[in-house]
């Protein structure tokens, strides 16, 4: 759990400011429904707090425009790259809105190397029937797939499985936990 | 007609017949009617318990008793109206008798009249031949005799009129003297008649009028006996049908149904009760096929210490002492 | 004792009587139909339609012991446990108990009778080098007959075998019904050790105990299914990093790897001859119901649709399939005769899955979604009417005892999943003893042959 906060931390770190309304890369519903005396501070103080900081180190003024944009693209890029973990509202494969500018930084990356291979796992929370479950990772797994075939990567770069219930990457039953579990990872290799 | 007789008298003779060899062997006081044996029920199964079966045939006998009472009673009602139908039909030809006794008389009586009318012609025929005769006679005589002859024919002729006039005033008054005895006979016979047609008439009318009397108070009492009947009937029927829910809930919170029951699962049982509501004896009437099933019935009417049951002994006897109890979960589950 | 010299001395003079009691019948029979035209009044007929819809009060008394019995959990106390986790029964705690008869003449019917019992179960124990010998009798207390008196034995270390053995006796004396204390379960645990999570397919008597792991992996492990002769497992391993379906002989411990395609390999299911299994697969692009013949592996697939369809099952019948298909856009609950038109038999809400038939094709049960939570519900095949059985909120994987009457299903419990029976029903719920970690995904197996 804590690993998973920090990293969403940084990658807050380094898209927000660059992107309008990028403090809402994390996942909201996640921060919200954390124990109710933590999410606050996480949702407002955190995020205004980081932000603030990732301004202040980037703002250098030895670099020119252009590269200082180019730059900025490229970090851009490798900070949404950095988003590895795509996750879904229950029983459905539908990709966010906030997913899919991350997806569509994978695709390129993917298209400009072809010689990297990912494997997609699809997961689902513990509510419902495992074996139903199993299916849904697929069709979850399945639709990050084909979201990234189409921008540009090959199919042959891309594996899929799911694993269900199975392989929670939090637990407990609580909402917050149940959302970070519906999810598809993306895993290069 | 002799039909209905005989078949009363059969009826009877079997009833005595039942009587008295039924209280030769038992002796239960006449109890409340069923017509189970009308279309007799399946048999108690084998395994019945010896014990209670005395009671059953009590009950029965009981019941037959009474219902043989009550036959005997309608027999009784019927007899007298066929009495009194007789009695009416008896009236009524003794009635015709009269009337033609009646005519029998008058028609004697116009042929005695004319009879001695007749006679009476005759001889009037006869004098007046005889007198022809004298007169013929008389004549020859005065032809023969002249005078005297002329003079003792008158005297003769007196004396003959006098004695033919004496003979005819007698005859007359003989026949009127008959005449007037027998219209005096046939008057008085009439009278008689009458008087005794009078007084049976009232006799009859006298005896209709108490008949009619009888029979109103009859069907006076008879349909106030009926109202009472029906009021103590009804209170009898919710009485039992008071004791009945309390029974039926009492078993239903005594009785586990097995799981293998299914909606038509159906045992029935005949229980059979003391007044004090305590359980005299059970038997499966008709099982269920299921044995855990019908012994979960039997469980359940066991282990009722006490009955809920009518404290008005008629109640109970024609409804508790014996009755079935069904068992069939159709609303469970 | 008292009570049955009492009626065999009345029985005897009625014999007499029996005789002249059906000549006073023929002669009552002969002047009722002379008699016909009176009026007759019809006997009372009591119709009891409900019945007492809780457990049913028995007493299993301690049984008596001779020879050295193993320690451990006695034959009584097994039997004890099993009666009440049907949740048809309630066993009465044996100190309240005002005397504990081993044999018959030592049964006093009033006091049992006193302390609310419908039955008795009494016996006696022993030993007989290295066998246990148990006789054993069942009262009812109301009618103070017996109504089971038996013997059996089985090897000095089956004391449970032999006491599930009494239960199932039991159990079918009384409701008519058989047991099935002597079956198996087979459930998966999944237990965190160090920072490694252990998967094992494990196979237990059904109160939890004796249980035997059968395979113990790193990867998850799911959808045990058992054959109808009870001697094979179906279940889907990830042991290779992906889901493949296994059929696994229990006496041996020989697995075999019958589906490995690409995509999901899921859903095992037996057919009832144990010759071919139902199965998803989605190496088509989608998931689909499949049918595998195992001596040939050849399939046939039965469902054809862009939507998820799994978790097949056979019917009672075994000439229906029934399964979950979200072509409606969420999960519902189809049956379907051979490659036919699937017919879809939920409605109740917007998630059904996984359907259990149970052994009569009387009912299927599944897991629901209300706004309560996941619960075990079940239908009704002939009426349609649907029942929620469970109140609990993360009910899954429901599955039924081969006699139609208990069912076991996954629930939540401090966090850890736990297995819980109940009556089918949905009567009392009796949880399974917990262990470390997780159990799930049971399956429960057949009745003993």
């Amino acid at each position: 759990m804590k690993f998973s906060v920090q990293s969403k931390a940084i990658a807050m770190l380094f898209s927000v400011g660059l992107i309008a309304g990028c403090s809402s890369t994390g996942d909201p519903m996640e921060d919200a429904d954390f124990g109710s005396d933590v999410s606050a501070v996480d949702q407002q103080g955190g995020s205004t707090v980081y932000s603030d900081g990732t301004r202040d180190g980037v703002s250098s003024a030895q670099l020119s425009d252009e590269e200082r944009m180019a730059a900025q693209q490229q970090s851009q890029q490798m900070a949404l790259r950095d988003v590895t973990v795509f996750y879904f509202d229950f029983d459905t494969a539908e990709i966010s809105a906030e997913s899919r500018d991350v997806l569509v930084a994978h695709a390129r990356y993917l298209s400009a190397n072809p010689s990297m291979n990912a494997r997609l796992e699809g997961h689902a929370d513990d509510r419902g029937t495992s074996e139903y479950n199993l299916a849904l990772g697929e069709r979850r797994a399945n639709a990050v797939q084909r979201f990234l075939i189409v921008n540009g990567a090959s199919r042959g770069q891309l594996e899929t499985i799911s694993y269900g219930e199975e392989k929670p990457a939090v637990q407990g039953m609580s909402d917050s936990a149940r959302s970070q579990n519906r999810r598809v990872e993306l895993i290069f290799r | 007609m002799a039909f209905s007789v005989g078949l009363h008298l059969l009826i009877l003779v079997i009833a005595i017949s039942g009587w008295s060899w039924s209280s030769s062997n038992y002796e239960p006081p006449p109890r409340s009617i069923s017509a189970r044996l009308i279309s007799p029920e399946p048999r108690p199964t084998p395994d019945v318990t010896e014990v209670d079966q005395p009671d059953e045939a009590e009950q029965r006998l009981v019941e037959d008793r009474k219902l043989l009472e009550q036959q005997r009673e309608t027999e009784q009602q019927r007899k007298a109206e066929e009495q009194k139908k007789k009695q009416e039909a008896d009236a009524r030809v003794q009635q015709q008798a009269e009337q033609k006794r009646e005519e029998q008389a008058q028609e004697k009586a116009r042929a005695q009249a004319e009879k001695k009318t007749q006679a009476a012609e005759a001889a009037k025929l006869k004098a007046d031949a005889e007198a022809k005769e004298q007169a013929r006679q008389k004549t020859e005589q005065q032809a023969q005799r002249q005078l005297q002859e002329a003079k003792r024919k008158a005297e003769e002729q007196k004396q003959l009129e006098e004695q033919r006039k004496e003979a005819e005033a007698e005859r007359q008054k003989r026949e009127k003297e008959a005449q007037e005895q027998a219209e005096q006979k046939r008057v008085e016979a009439e009278r008689k008649r009458q008087e005794a047609e009078r007084r049976l008439r009232e006799q009859n009318l006298k005896a209709l009028a108490q008949q009619a009397t009888d029979a109103e108070a009859d069907q006076a009492r008879k349909s106030q006996q009926a109202a009472a009947a029906r009021a103590r009937e009804a209170q009898m029927l919710t009485d039992a049908e008071k004791y009945q829910a309390l029974i039926r809930d009492s078993l239903s919170r005594a009785w586990y149904p097995p799981s293998s029951a299914t909606e038509e699962t159906t045992a029935r049982l005949q229980i059979s009760l003391l007044p004090t509501g305590e359980l005299v004896n059970v038997t499966l009437v008709r099982g269920s096929g299921n044995t855990a099933f019908d012994n979960s019935a039997l469980s359940a009417v066991r282990s009722l210490n006490r009955y809920p049951v009518p404290k008005d002994r008629d109640t109970f006897d024609s409804y508790f002492r014996q009755f079935t109890i069904e068992f069939n979960p159709s609303r469970l589950r | 004792m008292t009570q049955a010299l009492n009626m065999t001395s009345l029985t005897t003079p009625t014999t007499l009587k029996a005789l002249s009691k059906a000549a006073v019948r023929a002669g009552m029979a002969l002047f009722f139909l002379l008699a016909t035209s009176l009026p007759l009044r019809a006997e009372l007929l009591i119709r009891i339609t409900e019945g007492v819809d809780s457990a049913l009060p028995i007493a299993v008394v301690p049984f008596a012991e001779s020879g050295a019995i193993p320690p451990g959990d006695t034959l009584a106390d097994i039997v004890q446990s099993d009666l009440t986790m049907s949740s048809e029964f309630r066993t009465l705690p044996a100190e309240k108990m005002l005397s504990l008869p081993s044999q018959r003449s030592e049964v006093h019917f009033r006091d049992w009778r006193l302390l609310g019992q419908r039955y008795v179960l009494v016996g006696q124990l022993t030993r007989q080098g290295d066998r246990l010998e148990a006789r054993y009798e069942l009262f009812d207390v109301n009618r103070e007959e017996r109504i089971l008196g038996e013997s059996a034995g089985a090897p000095l270390g089956n004391l449970r075998t032999l006491a599930h053995y009494v239960s199932d006796r039991v159990y079918e004396a009384i409701t008519g019904e058989r047991g099935a204390f002597s079956t198996q379960l087979a459930y998966i645990t999944r237990e965190n050790v160090g920072d490694k999570v252990r998967y094992r397919l494990q196979v237990s008597d059904i109160d939890g105990k004796r249980s035997r792991v059968r395979l113990e992996s790193a990867e998850p492990i799911l959808s045990p299914a058992w054959s109808r002769d009870g001697s094979r497992l179906a279940y889907v391993s990830f042991e290779t990093g992906k889901p493949a379906i296994y059929v696994h002989e229990l006496a041996s411990g020989k697995r075999t790897k019958i589906a490995d395609f690409r995509g999901l390999n899921s859903a095992p299911a037996w057919s009832p001859d144990g010759k071919s299994l139902l199965m998803t697969l989605s190496k088509d692009g989608n998931a689909d119901i499949y049918r595998m013949d195992l001596a040939s592996r050849d399939l046939t697939k039965l469902t054809d649709h862009w939507a998820i369809e799994t978790e097949a099952t056979y019917s009672a019948g075994g000439d229906e399939i029934f399964f979950t298909s979200d072509r409606s856009g969420g999960p519902q609950i189809y049956r379907q005769k051979g490659k036919g038109e699937p017919r879809r038999m939920t409605f109740g809400s917007r998630y059904n899955a996984r359907p259990r038939p149970d052994h009569k094709g009387e009912f299927v049960y599944y897991v629901h979604q209300r706004s309560s939570g996941f619960h075990i519900a079940r239908t009704n095949l002939k009426s349609g009417e649907e029942t929620v059985l469970t109140r609990t909120e993360s009910d899954e994987s429901p599955s039924v005892s081969p006699n139609g009457r208990m069912l076991i299903y996954a629930t939540r419990q401090g966090g850890a999943s736990v297995l819980t029976v109940i009556s089918a029903d949905g009567g009392a719920a009796y949880s399974l003893p917990a262990t470390e970690g997780d159990v799930r995904e049971p399956a429960w197996g057949p009745l003993p042959r």
